[in-house]
């Protein structure tokens, strides 16, 4: 009974959600809204230029590795830093056997 | 002893010795290929980690112990990571992440589509590869390694 009442509201939540997020009749965050290509035009930037600009065909890549290369640089300083932090935590401490 | 013993039966390693290459292969080529298709440096770096835990899961700690140099896989994680900043810096002329290879550079710039182009992309791609296997392979080695809870 229980269960059933669970998966029940969360079909429910995911209806309202479907209808909230609606592009066409729902919310519409941040600037734009009818007109947003006018604001967002980044990403049409990115689809006409990449290949020119970075060379790549792959414009995921051009913009992680090149647009966006502050970023990838800060994603690899973090999983060395875990990294060498799960190793330094797990490794055999010299009190122990 | 024979708690560390623990590799799986006959089948699996057999199954084992015959996906583990490929996974290896096409995660090389993922790698490879980063510029061109979908995926890139950490992805297939990813996938062939997913074939050294494979190797960790299907032969056991022992044998893996006796085949991973944790020197050398630390060393290769922090060359990797000095790669990716080098190659950042390589357009230092203009301005930092400057991709200079593919403007005017020698070599990395040829037809888009083709392997030798986009100037440090494929560098990259290869550099954060190398640091995703090597750290990923690591880490679960280190996870492996570490059962305190067994005495």
């Amino acid at each position: 009974m229980k269960t059933t009442f669970g998966a029940l509201s969360l079909l429910f939540m995911l209806g309202v959600l479907l209808v909230v997020a609606n592009p066409n009749y729902g919310l519409q965050f941040g600037l734009g809204g009818e007109e947003w290509q006018k604001y967002r035009y980044t990403d049409q930037y990115y689809i006409e230029h990449g290949v020119e600009e970075v060379g790549g065909t792959n414009i995921v890549t051009d913009i992680v590795f090149d647009y966006r290369g502050y970023d990838t640089l800060g994603e690899a300083t973090v999983l060395f830093t875990s990294i060498a932090g799960a190793i330094a935590l797990l490794r055999k401490w010299r009190g122990e056997e | 002893m024979n708690s560390q013993n623990n590799d799986m039966g006959l089948i699996v390693k057999t199954m084992a010795r015959v996906t583990i290459p490929l996974i290896g292969i096409f995660g090389a080529y993922v790698v490879a290929h980063g510029h061109l298709t979908p995926g890139g440096g950490f992805q297939g770096g990813a996938t062939v980690a997913g074939a050294g835990v494979l190797f960790l899961i299907a032969f056991g700690l022992s044998e893996t112990k006796n085949r991973i140099n944790k020197t050398l896989y630390s060393a290769l994680e922090g060359i990797g990571g000095l790669v990716f900043l080098a190659m950042g810096m390589l357009g230092f002329g203009v301005v930092f992440f400057y991709n200079t290879l593919w403007r005017e550079g020698p070599v990395f710039n040829g037809e888009p589509g083709s392997l030798l182009s986009a100037g440090y992309l494929p560098i990259m791609n290869l550099a954060v590869g190398l640091k995703v296997y090597t750290g990923l392979v690591s880490a679960l080695f280190a996870i492996a390694l570490f059962r305190r809870w067994k005495k």
